[in-house]
């Protein structure tokens, strides 16, 4: 019965465990796996990301020269960023906001048309 | 006469829908009927429109508390169709995130447990530890609940030296605190009215009803599948299986309180032993061929059988999770359990009902 009653009163006297959310946010760590970044500088419109994507997050239109991401689909698994030849995907530890929008939709600058690579018909 | 009264789908102590109906007599129950399928997802199924990488994260998606196992324990099903050779610095990281996996998720429980029983504060307490082990792991792997760091031929994550310090230096936090933690469960007096004696299984019963994980343990079955399959690792690692002898509800609390201390050692073994090299290696071509795995998870043992026919989708994935084993084993606890006793006594199983139905 004493173990029980010591630990209740020396929390007593410590600060609470929890943090006042919304008032009081931890930062989140470096490490965390937040979202993903898109750098539209070097992509060639591959499809590779769209193709390893599990959850089909990413739409990559050729047409229109089109790089989407559905934020609230991705599950940080990190896939496409392994997957992208051109290194074009990097991860950031900020969160995705609640209320935030849904896609995020990139035209991608294509100045001289590079061929896609083989493994992209694959 | 006897009456029958149904508990859940919806109930206080059930983070999950499951629905018993009791045939009790006065508070007495002589009888229960389990009813299953609430949360049905059909999962096995889902992984015919993806391919077997893409896989690994919907096994993960199976359960919230023991993802990273079911990744674990896929990817590792996997490699066997293929006969691959993983680095043995991928085998250990796998064995830290699952043991990790393993501390929150029995500190979870026992948080739950003590909740069932009524103590508040012990609960606020198991779980404040809780979260100590969860920043840590997603410090590690990136993500909190839900790790993803198996992939099918190693890891994706690499530990930094900073995360093996930071490791130690939650071990040996934890550690005088689940001292704590342990006189209370296992030396309060309140507690133990509560527990000891209560749901009874015998050692013979509680193997003939094809019990797992620590409810076999707790009726002094030492049968734990980390020393017993085909994962050696475990061994290298000086694993000892917890036991307990009563059978009863005390008894399958100290075996996972014993699983706790077990799981700091994992991770301060592994750590010491780390091998340098390679996190992954390429896994070309199509798996074929059939291939079963099995694993400890926090609840059990839990089987993957996957069988490969050449195409990049699996043909068959099936998974026997260790609370689809433990249920008949609660119905053969419930009777004679008084109906205020029988929220402990569900509980006692450690019920994953996402991870049952898939
Ligand atoms: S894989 Fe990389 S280069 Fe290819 S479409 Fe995606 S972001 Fe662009
Ligand atoms: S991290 Fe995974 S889920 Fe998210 S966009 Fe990339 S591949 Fe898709």
């Amino acid at each position: 019965m004493m173990g029980m009653l010591n630990l209740v009163l020396t929390n007593i006297s410590r600060k609470p465990a929890t943090r006042l959310y919304p008032f009081e946010i931890r930062e989140p760590f470096k490490e965390f796996k937040g979202r993903i970044v898109f750098d539209p500088g070097n992509c060639i419109l591959c499809g590779i990301c769209q193709k390893k994507c599990p959850p089909d997050a990413i739409t990559v239109t050729k047409a229109d020269k089109m790089w989407e991401i559905n934020l609230f689909r991705c599950i940080m698994c990190t896939e496409c960023v392994v997957g992208c030849p051109k290194d074009c995907l990097s991860i950031s530890n900020e969160r995705v906001k609640t209320g935030a929008k849904e896609t995020v939709k990139v035209v991608v600058p294509i100045v001289d048309k590079p061929k896609a690579p083989k493994a992209a018909s694959k | 006469m006897t009456t029958v009264i149904p508990f859940g789908p919806q109930h206080p102590v059930l983070p999950e829908p499951v629905s018993l109906k009791l045939e009790i007599d006065n508070d007495v129950v002589v009888g229960a009927l389990p009813s299953l399928g609430y949360v049905h997802r059909g999962l096995e199924k889902f992984i015919d429109t993806k391919d077997y990488n893409q896989t690994t994260y919907i096994c993960e998606r199976i359960c919230g508390i023991c993802s990273a196992l079911h990744g674990i324990t896929y990817t590792k099903a996997v490699e066997k169709l293929f006969d691959a050779e993983i680095p043995e610095r991928a085998e250990y990281i796998r064995v830290i995130v699952g043991e990790l996996n393993r501390l929150h998720s029995h500190l979870l429980w026992l948080g739950l447990f003590a909740d069932g029983f009524g103590f508040e504060s012990l609960f606020y307490e198991c779980w404040k530890y809780r979260e100590e082990v969860l920043d840590v792991a997603e410090r590690i792997t990136g993500n909190r609940v839900i790790h993803s760091i198996s992939k099918v031929g190693g890891v994706s994550r690499d530990l930094t030296k900073e995360n093996i310090d930071m490791l130690l230096k939650m071990c040996d936090s934890l550690e005088p605190k689940i001292k704590d933690i342990e006189k209370v469960f296992v030396n309060n007096y309140t507690v133990k009215q509560r527990l000891v004696g209560l749901a009874t299984m015998s050692k013979q019963l509680a193997y003939e009803a094809g019990t797992a994980g620590p409810t076999l343990r707790g009726s002094g079955n030492a049968i734990d599948v980390r020393e017993t399959a085909d994962w050696d690792i475990y061994k290298d690692l000086g694993f000892k299986t917890a036991v307990a002898k009563e059978g009863d509800c005390y008894g399958r609390t100290k075996v996972r309180i014993d699983e706790l201390y077990e799981s700091i050692k994992l991770i301060r073994n592994a750590i010491s032993k780390l091998p340098n090299g390679d996190i992954a290696t390429p896994i070309k071509g199509f798996p074929t061929g059939e291939a079963i795995m099995r694993t400890e998870q926090p609840r059990g043992e839990v089987v993957y059988y996957v069988k490969g026919n050449g195409t990049k989708n699996l043909e068959r994935l099936k998974v026997r999770t260790p609370t689809f084993a433990n249920i008949p084993s609660l119905l053969l606890m419930l009777p004679g359990v008084r109906l205020a006793d029988v929220p402990i006594v569900v509980l006692t199983i450690d019920p994953c009902i996402s991870c049952t139905e898939r």
